[in-house]
């Protein structure tokens, strides 16, 4: 009696759940560097009027996102992908393959790649080269040996090379070996300018953008507060990590100078610290008519992304005022993406 | 003979001794957990709040009254600048840093004041507003030494307030720690568990009547005995990718696209997909108890005129309830604690309001607490222990009505 009663419930339930799409909320995955100012903002826009829909959020990783932002249009699919890099052209011909039609692409602000050591640690002073002969598999095409950061450069004190990191799924190791790796590679090897002119684009990803494996670098897993942990227990190590981290955690740790350039909010943003990487937003336009609140969300966005904002204090770094005024200008234009600017 | 009592003797005590290690050593390790937690997670529970006076009328803050009971009252007061006079508020009682020592929502706390009663609008009060994440790490003694100095001077001049943290129990996910509440995430859960009983529980019982008292005893039913025992060994994520596939997904049969049967991210994908994970549990301990009800029963029954469908509703199942029920809440205890499934199928989502209903996008409590752990503020260390303290404080409810069912329905042969 019990069972068929729970049973007929069941079924009463399942055929309530066809009628789920009528208003939908706003809906959001991808990068999970982007998904503390995309909470943010969703935070604001449901404060801003009490009753409305709560945007849903999902952090999944750039590359994750992007797929699932380009599978199609309609209820089911998401409107805004959250990005940590620029979309790829294959990722976009994917897009238009599923009839996604016109994307927006909105810079919200930079992002450092930020290198850093516990207080107690030895106050290092490196190189991109130094970084590039410390980190890399094939430094100079023979496989790494380096044990010290003295091996690596004179000046440098003998301790053991440990670096905590991001794994390889992750944006931010992909910012990483982009920004500082392969740029250390281009100075420190003479041959690599040749190579990336080859014809064999695997010879100078060897040598200049896998990461060594043999102990040095710890891959610490997408969860950067287990690399600050390690860090305040392991004084003698390094940790590579988002920006906003960092400025988290200004009372344990510092950032390791590169090229005598600390990270900061001011040198990352003027370009100065070579780890500074855009974050995007890409928004479908079709989306725009069908989700109520969903232009309104995007140009909240654009009010909270200023110097000033909320968003810098969350640690995102302001994008240039001229960009901010073209992104605003797209928002309120609904410029579409040209897919002939997309590699 | 008197060397191998000895040796009987050793083996006894070697036995003692092994034993008592072993749950010495598992108490100790829960009682490490619980500690830490506890020691962690209480902070989450209090709230640090400051007594903000504030003067809208001799600020200029105008609002026309009539429009404070309409819906259209919150984007008045926003766009009339509250955020900004509370802040102004701040600065003016607390100091030039004012703004920084009031958490961000704070204005939403005047908002609704004031939308109680708009007499605050005319005169001078003193509201408690939440304080921010950074004055409250410096009041737990981990912050700058300016901060700090802060602290000391408004507990001088009383104005700090500590009290037992309502919002963390009634309000849901937030970027800023000191305005986050887990009853999103446990009302999540709880639609999400409400789901699973409702299809695991039925279907679960009659499969396993149906094999215990009726399924003739052949290759196929050893052979269906075998998956089931399989399948409660299959591991949480693969019934995350099923679900992923056959709820969520979409198919296109003769030009037609037959589009995802459930919505995305809700309690009710959830609680099937769950369903279905914990169903083999629930069929192997319902089987076990209705095998445990002697043959004499049935045969009683069968023997004063009792047609078998009524044997077994009437007299097996209630005396294999106990049991029955035992397993379904070890199997809906798992069932709560479980990530990886609810991970794929979307659940794993920031989400500012609770549920309305099992179709609304949700969040579940251990999720939660995998995304307070990934959190960059410091302030989600304490409320992720905290979180985790209420997801053991509701396992344990389930396991404490587990015994409580057993010892009350058990019947002694």
């Amino acid at each position: 009696m019990l069972g068929r009663l729970a049973l007929i419930a069941s079924a009463t339930l399942a055929l309530c759940a066809c009628d789920g799409n009528a208003t939908r909320e706003i809906r959001v995955v991808g990068s999970s560097t982007v998904y503390p100012f995309t909470t943010a903002v969703a935070e604001a826009f449901v404060n801003a009027r009490s009753g409305r829909t709560a945007p849903v959020i999902e952090s999944i990783g750039s590359g994750a996102g992007l797929r699932r932002f380009c599978e199609g249009v309609g209820a089911q699919f998401p409107d805004i992908a959250n990005a940590s890099r620029r979309m790829t052209r294959n990722e976009y011909d994917r897009c238009q393959a599923n009839k996604v039609g016109p994307i927006e692409e909105i810079v919200i602000g930079l992002d450092g790649v930020a290198l850093a050591e516990s207080n107690q640690g030895p106050k290092l002073q490196l190189s991109k080269r130094d970084i590039y002969r410390a980190l890399a598999a094939n430094p100079g095409g023979r496989p790494n040996q380096a044990r010290t950061w003295r091996d690596v450069n004179p000046a440098l004190p003998a301790i053991p090379i440990l670096v905590m990191g991001p794994p390889s799924t992750s944006g931010t190791r992909d910012a990483f070996v982009e920004l500082m790796l392969a740029p250390g590679c281009l100075e420190a090897d003479p041959e690599a300018e040749a190579l990336r002119a080859s014809a064999d684009p695997a010879q100078f990803d060897a040598r200049c953008h896998r990461i060594r494996d043999d102990g040095p670098y710890v891959d610490k897993g997408e969860n950067d507060n287990l690399i600050v942990q390690g860090l305040a227990q392991n004084p003698n190590a390094l940790g590579i990590f988002g920006y906003s981290y960092l400025e988290e955690n200004q009372s344990r740790l510092h950032g390791v100078p590169i090229g005598g350039v600390a990270p900061s909010y001011g040198t990352i943003a003027d370009g100065r610290y070579p780890g500074a990487r855009p974050l995007y937003l890409y928004v479908k336009t079709r989306h725009l008519k069908a989700v109520p609140g969903l232009k309104d969300f995007l140009l909240l966005y654009a009010n909270l992304w200023g110097p000033t904002g909320p968003l810098v204090k969350r640690g995102l770094i302001a994008a240039p005022e001229t960009m901010r005024a073209t992104m605003t200008d797209r928002i309120h234009r609904q410029i579409p993406l040209d897919p002939a600017d997309l590699k | 003979m008197q060397r191998r009592i000895r040796r009987r003797y050793a083996a006894e005590r070697r036995f003692r001794v092994l034993g008592a290690g072993a749950v010495i050593l598992s108490a100790a390790f829960l009682g490490f957990l619980l500690f830490t937690m506890v020691a962690q997670g209480w902070r989450g529970f209090t709230t640090t709040e400051l007594a903000l006076p504030i003067d809208l009328h001799a600020a200029g803050f105008h609002v026309e009254r009539a429009r404070l009971n309409t819906p259209a009252a919150d984007l008045a007061l926003a766009s009339a600048g509250l955020e900004d006079a509370v802040e102004n508020a701040a600065t003016s009682a607390f100091g030039p840093d004012g703004a920084t020592l009031i958490a961000p929502s704070a204005w939403t706390v005047l908002r609704a004041a004031v939308k109680r009663d708009p007499a605050i609008l005319e005169r001078r009060t003193v509201v408690r507003v939440p304080a921010s994440t950074a004055f409250d790490r410096a009041l737990a003694g981990e912050g700058t030494p300016a901060m700090k100095a802060t602290v000391a001077r408004l507990q001088r001049a009383g104005m700090v307030v500590r009290g037992f943290n309502w919002t963390f129990l009634s309000e849901s996910d937030s970027t800023d720690p000191v305005a986050v509440g887990i009853w999103g995430a446990l009302k999540g859960s709880l639609l999400t568990m409400a789901i699973t009983f409702l299809i695991a529980f039925p279907v679960g019982v009659l499969s396993a009547i149906y094999l215990e008292e009726y399924a003739p005893k052949n290759r196929w039913t050893d052979l269906i005995e075998v998956s089931i025992n399989n399948l409660a060994a299959v591991p949480s994520i693969i019934f995350g990718l099923l679900g992923l596939a056959v709820f969520l997904g979409t198919w296109e049969i003769g030009g037609r696209v037959f589009g995802p049967m459930l919505p995305r991210s809700a309690p009710l994908v959830g609680g099937v997909t769950l369903a279905l994970m914990i169903m083999p549990v629930i069929v192997i301990a319902s089987r076990n108890a209705i095998k445990g009800v002697p043959p004499s029963i049935r045969d009683a029954a069968l023997g004063i005129g009792a047609s078998p469908i009524q044997v077994v509703f009437h007299h097996v199942l209630p005396l294999a309830m106990p049991g029955i029920l035992t397993g379904t809440i070890i199997g809906m205890a798992r069932a709560l604690g479980e990530t990886a499934p609810l991970l794929l199928i979307g659940m794993r989502a920031f989400i500012v309001t609770p549920p309305d209903g099992v179709t609304d996008p949700a969040t579940v409590l251990p999720v939660q607490i995998f995304l307070w752990s990934d959190e960059v503020s410091r302030g989600f260390v304490e409320k992720t222990s905290a979180a985790i303290l209420v997801l053991l404080a509701v396992l344990l409810a389930m396991n404490g009505l587990a015994i409580y069912l057993r010892n009350k329905f058990e019947t002694r042969w």
